[in-house]
């Protein structure tokens, strides 16, 4: 451990997704249950539960319920390390069962693309309808992407920052947030949950202005500004009345990450040197 | 494509699913026999294959590799989210498509998460070579489900809101006891399930350790059901303690005892990922998806597939010092008295 007070100083050398897991952690509270994705969402739960939230619950959608996750960081959301310690395990039915059922209080979701209501692409870029069956570049698909948008009752959203990702448009909507922002969009399309509640970019943290609906500044990176993040965006953003800058990464939450969450770099990725 | 007034099966129809099961001798008998047999005797082109495990956990590997050596045309494969299973599949038809050929698929995902994306499925898609059919985790899960519990669909809230409503079989309809929308999705009834499970005994009762994933309605849904096993137990230790058992004996067919048949991915209290050996594979597909050679791709399948007669063989080329470290690594997982 290192010694408290040093530990609370500002890291000088954190990186971009060093900077998404502690605020994925930050944005997540104690006592609830989270439905976490494959890479970064993994991370970022576990240092909640590290630091300020160690009653958090993860859900993995494989099927374990609430592991202690003592040995170390899964590489998949079925991997066995997700499964000793686990309160209840069954499949991918019972899991996403739980979540339709509303057990899951947040869901961690990412994709390739997003747009200002926080839909989410992870299918396919290129023409669509049309080369639906020959896309340009194929991606993964949905896994349970979209379930957790349509299930669970609050999702956050990774995103990295860059004007390609941040559409006005997006070229498939694998994961519906806001849909198009119209008021009980979600409710009316027979959706459950409340969709979008933060999204964390390698810029900032945004929310969704609740009449709208819309991608809203809500906290800047340190080194961002609100213009600099508008440049970066391929849409209009709103900014929060209450928009402010997020507390640089401590050399405490680094240290974790490195050394005990991730140690071997496995979704977060080493600066070069 | 809108396939939302396009109303097909794939696999069985719901009332082709009951009519097979019928048929079948469900008898408590012997049922094991060799890889090769076993694949030659269900599978059959054009089938719908459903594909068991979760991503690289408890795939059906030494199932695929088999089916390689054995040659298919027109396969369908079904499954919510797999890596090297379909990676295998799809880079035989890569390097011998005249030999072995995917048609259509359905499915969730097709990645490997901390490995990375998959070329195969990339370059087959990219290219036009096979047709597909996006879902998610839960819609795939479910529509096994709906197979298994004998009906013909199953109202989920999955795709409601976005385009998966628009490229597939999904059916919006108002709920006749809410008034509010509902997605329904087709069961899905592959014609064989392939599955690699840790215990068995030789009648087919299955013993799955970790995540079930969709293995029992996977089993359950299909007309016929290939098992692989880590362990082949005698009958009365796998009834020693009944719910043990996720899978019953009348769901399968063929019983065949292949340790590591999940290789190199994971099976748990057996083994972790071989990571190595799934980006070694990786990076000789994807020269490929540039346009450039596949020799090196094909000069892996005549070493590990088609150079040998069966998945030992392929094991055995793994040096024993490997195979035992990432035997260990599995032990950390789940420390436990042997």
């Amino acid at each position: 451990m290192t010694d408290s007070i040093e530990g609370m100083s500002p890291s000088k050398d954190y990186t971009a997704q060093e900077i998404i897991v502690v605020a994925g952690a930050k944005v997540l509270e104690d006592n609830k249950i989270v439905f976490v994705g494959t890479g970064l969402p993994m991370v970022a739960s576990l240092l909640a539960k590290r630091t300020h939230a160690p009653g958090l619950i993860p859900v993995f959608e494989a099927g374990a319920v609430g592991p202690a996750l003592i040995h170390g960081l899964p590489l998949s959301v079925g991997d066995s390390k997700t499964f000793t310690g686990a309160s209840y395990v069954k499949g991918l039915n019972a899991a996403f069962e739980l979540t339709q059922r509303g057990f899951a209080d947040f869901g961690f979701i990412g994709g390739a693309e997003v747009d200002m209501y926080g839909n989410l692409n992870s299918t396919m870029i290129g023409d669509f309808p049309a080369g639906y069956q020959r896309p340009k570049v194929r991606l993964p698909g949905s896994g349970g992407a979209s379930d957790m948008a349509a299930s669970c009752e609050r999702t956050i959203l990774i995103v990295p920052h860059d004007k390609k990702k941040f559409n006005e448009k997006l070229n498939y909507i694998t994961s519906p947030g806001h849909l198009d922002g119209t008021p009980n969009a979600r409710y009316k399309a027979g959706m459950q949950g409340k969709g979008p509640y933060r999204l964390i970019s390698t810029k900032g943290i945004f929310d969704f202005d609740e009449k709208t609906s819309r991608m809203r500044i809500l906290y800047t990176f340190p080194g961002e500004t609100v213009q600099s993040i508008q440049d970066a965006t391929g849409f209009e953003l709103l900014v929060s009345p209450n928009v402010s800058e997020f507390t640089t990464p401590t050399v405490e939450e680094i240290r974790l990450i490195r050394e005990e969450i991730d140690p071997a770099g496995v979704f977060v990725k080493r600066a070069a040197k | 494509m809108d396939n939302k007034d396009k109303i097909f099966w794939t696999g069985l129809s719901p009332d082709e699913a009951r009519e097979a099961l019928v048929n079948k001798d469900k008898s408590m008998r012997d049922k094991q026999m060799t890889l090769k047999d076993a694949v030659s005797r269900f599978i059959k082109d054009g089938d719908n294959v459903g594909i068991g495990g979760f991503v690289n956990i408890r795939q059906p590997i030494a199932i695929t590799h088999e089916m390689v050596r054995h040659g298919f045309k027109d396969l369908t494969l079904s499954f919510q989210s797999a890596g090297m299973a379909p990676d295998i599949l799809g880079g035989a038809m890569m390097i011998r498509p005249e030999h072995f050929s995917i048609k259509r698929i359905e499915l969730a995902y097709w990645a490997h998460e901390a490995y990375g994306l998959s070329p195969v499925w990339r370059y087959l898609a990219e290219n036009g070579l096979v047709e597909f059919e996006d879902w998610s985790n839960y819609n795939m899960s479910a529509r096994f489900k709906a197979g298994a519990m004998g009906l013909p669909f199953i109202p989920t809230r999955g795709p409601l809101g976005g385009d998966i409503c628009k490229t597939s079989r999904t059916k919006i309809v108002d709920c006749p006891f809410t008034g509010r929308p509902i997605a329904l999705l087709p069961a899905s009834n592959p014609n064989v399930a392939i599955l690699h499970v840790q215990a068995a005994d030789k009648f087919g009762n299955c013993i799955i350790r970790g995540t079930d994933a969709t293995c029992p309605e996977l089993a359950m849904a299909a007309a016929h059901t290939i098992v692989t096993c880590e362990q082949l137990v005698s009958h009365d230790l796998v009834v020693s303690q009944p719910k043990d058992v996720s899978i019953p004996f009348a769901a399968v067919d063929a019983v065949v005892k292949v340790p590591f048949g999940a290789y190199p991915g994971a099976c748990r209290r057996h083994y972790y990922f071989n990571g190595d050996h799934i980006r070694e594979f990786h990076s000789l597909v994807a020269p490929a998806c540039k346009g450039g050679s596949m020799d090196g791709l094909k000069a892996w399948y005549d070493k590990y597939i088609f150079g040998v007669a069966e998945f030992e063989d392929y094991v055995e080329m793994f040096q024993s010092r490997k195979l035992i470290a990432d035997q260990a690594a599995e032990s950390f997982n789940c420390e436990r008295l042997a």
